[in-house]
């Protein structure tokens, strides 16, 4: 198998002048590709196509005699809709807030993570499994076992401390926002922590030696060496964590059900296509949401490819 | 890495440690404790050690509960649903993967990196703006609520991420030693399966358990294209109630989350570095 690829190699790299026979080798190269990519670009793409297809139409699966198109009529309304507004608000206000809050925490971990000590890979190990727990599952346990009133851990332990004239908050009630922030925030601070980590120990440990013998003390490494290294990875980290935190549905869905001014875009979606059947305005509003990742993943992709040439180089 | 901090101050890292691991582990324990308690348990802290945390009888009515009483007709289809979507989306993605993966590997040619580009763009791609085509499509030609129904959405999460992850690991296999071994005298066929698939073999894996966790873990797809029928685990858990609709059924929900969470605790623990090799590759490493 593989002296018949190099053999093909060899014809393309020789007959560059592109006669028949290397446009031939090209293609048996690629064939191995095809069926994947095509798959990829049907199930990913097509879908795609018709949303922005539907997003200029006049399309209600209850109204079915008026469908037709009508422009940028959606996007007019998603844009001035006081709903969909405060989705648009509240979608960047959970990013925001999620991804600063467990890039922090992220990086303080990475940190500790990237020293030497007794039960280093136990610590590690339990880090991620947030990360990999069912997120359903990670925000039932958030709503009923921890910021439930009545039996939630957070109260349990304040009547613990202070007695059982403690004040007892209705998290969720009185602080809908945080509560689904802070249970998105544990999802994703391992994946801040891994990628961080791994910025961290790809440092050149020679050069920060030779900085801590010239007398360099461990804030001045930090903040002069470690930092600037850590750069690319802290932005990487950031954006890829927008990317999918902009998406959370999740976790709205299962701790507030979007009440109580939680309702984020994807949940804005969900109800204008499953309850109001307005298939037109849910897919504008997609639109939006797709312009809005391809900003940031354009950005996530130059750090990723700048990272790669930081490597081999 | 190894000179620094040598011995002094690892005690204090190990403490400093300590609230971490509170962080993390004490929601998974309190969520198991919920679920072993009874209905007196979960009203009345009397019934309960360590400060109300664990109860003092073991009670497994919420497990019964799910697997043999009133919402087992809920639980139980879901949970094969789950095993069954997830596994096939798992199979087909990874092997259409790994041919795709090889050739970016092995070979040279214009517009491979437009491939992972598009591979990695593609993985970016927020799921809610595909739901809404698909909803209407689905049930227009009968796929809505099926089992294949999600397996075709669940390829587009779980190939662009095989693909981007098989192609980084197979990136640092030393092709080389397949020619080496020809050299040696293996016939071609041998040196694939004696050489190179033994090295490309944990890659693999990596990326089938990765893979899986995406299918696994995914909710919008689910309690979108679903109604009852095809329902999987993620959107069953988000339809649980009690047994009348005033009853708060948190027993049984973390009963169900339990059992859904398990799997991935014992996978991460058997698999840790691997996972953790495959998750940064996929991230940060070409």
């Amino acid at each position: 198998m593989s002296t018949a690829v190099d053999s093909a190699t060899g014809v393309a790299t020789g007959g560059t002048a592109g006669g028949g026979p290397s446009r031939a080798a090209n293609w048996a190269r690629r064939a191995p590709l095809l069926p994947a990519l095509l798959l990829v670009i049907l199930v990913t793409q097509l879908p795609f196509v018709v949303t922005i297809v539907i997003s200029f139409m006049n399309y209600n699966a209850y109204y079915p005699n008026e469908t037709g198109f009508t422009g940028i009529t959606n996007f007019k309304t998603v844009l001035s809709d006081p709903q969909a507004r405060s989705a648009i608000l509240v979608t960047i206000l959970l990013t925001v807030a999620v991804v600063l809050i467990s890039l922090v925490l992220g990086l303080l971990i990475a940190l500790l993570l990237d020293r030497r000590f007794h039960g280093r890979g136990v610590v590690r190990t339990m880090m991620i499994t947030p990360f990999l727990i069912v997120p359903v599952a990670a925000a039932l346990l958030w709503k009923h076992a921890l910021y439930n009133p009545e039996y939630g851990l957070l109260n349990g332990l304040l009547r613990m401390v202070f007695g059982p004239g403690a004040v007892q908050p209705d998290w969720i009630g009185q602080h809908p926002r945080w509560a689904v922030i802070f249970a998105i925030v544990w999802q994703w601070t391992p994946f801040m922590m891994l990628i961080l980590l791994a910025g961290l120990q790809s440092r050149p440990m020679d050069i920060i030696e030779a900085a801590r013998i010239d007398g360099a003390n461990n804030w001045q490494i930090f903040r002069h060496m470690t930092l600037p290294h850590l750069r690319t990875y802290i932005e990487l980290a950031a954006l890829l964590g927008s990317i999918y935190v902009v998406q959370n549905f999740d976790h709205v869905f299962t701790i507030t059900s979007g009440g109580l001014g939680t309702a984020n875009l994807p949940y804005y979606i969900y109800q204008t296509f499953y309850t109001a059947h307005d298939y037109g305005l849910a897919s504008a509003a997609g639109v939006i949401v797709v312009v809005g990742t391809i900003i940031i993943s354009t950005a996530a992709l130059r750090t990723v490819f700048s990272l790669f040439k930081e490597q081999s180089r | 890495m190894a000179t620094r901090d040598d011995a002094k101050g690892t005690g204090v890292y190990s403490i400093i440690a300590i609230p971490i691991i509170i962080w993390t582990l004490i929601p998974l324990l309190w969520t198991l404790a919920l679920s072993l308690k009874g209905k007196d348990a979960l009203a009345n802290a009397d019934a309960n050690i360590l400060g109300n945390f664990w109860p003092k009888q073991v009670s497994w009515e919420n497990y019964q509960l799910i697997f043999t009483g009133g919402a087992s007709d809920l639980f139980l289809p879901a949970l094969r649903n789950s095993v069954i979507v997830c596994l096939s989306a798992t199979v087909i993605s990874v092997v259409l993967a790994t041919f795709c993966a090889y050739a970016i590997a092995r070979l040279d040619f214009p517009g491979k990196r437009m491939i992972l580009t598009t591979a990695l763009g593609v993985s970016f791609f927020p799921v809610i703006a595909m739901v809404t085509p698909l909803f209407d499509v689905w049930r227009n030609i009968g796929l809505f609520d099926t089992i294949p129904g999600l397996i075709i959405p669940y390829l587009s999460l779980t190939l662009p991420l095989s693909i981007w992850i098989l192609a980084a690991f197979f990136q640092q296999i030393p092709w080389e030693m397949e020619q080496a071994a020809q050299v040696d005298g293996a016939t071609t066929w041998q040196a694939f399966r004696k050489v190179i698939v033994p090295l490309a073999a944990p890659g693999v894996f990596t990326t089938a358990i990765i893979t899986f966790f995406t299918a696994w873990n995914d909710f919008v797809f689910a309690i979108s294209l679903t109604a009852d029928k095809a329902r999987t685990v993620p959107a069953a858990l988000a339809f649980f109630t009690g047994a009348s609709q005033f009853e708060q059924p948190t027993g049984g929900i973390m009963a169900a989350a339990v059992v859904v969470t398990i799997p991935v605790v014992i996978l991460v623990l058997l698999f840790q570095r691997r996972i953790v090799a495959g998750l940064t590759s996929g991230a940060v490493k070409g």
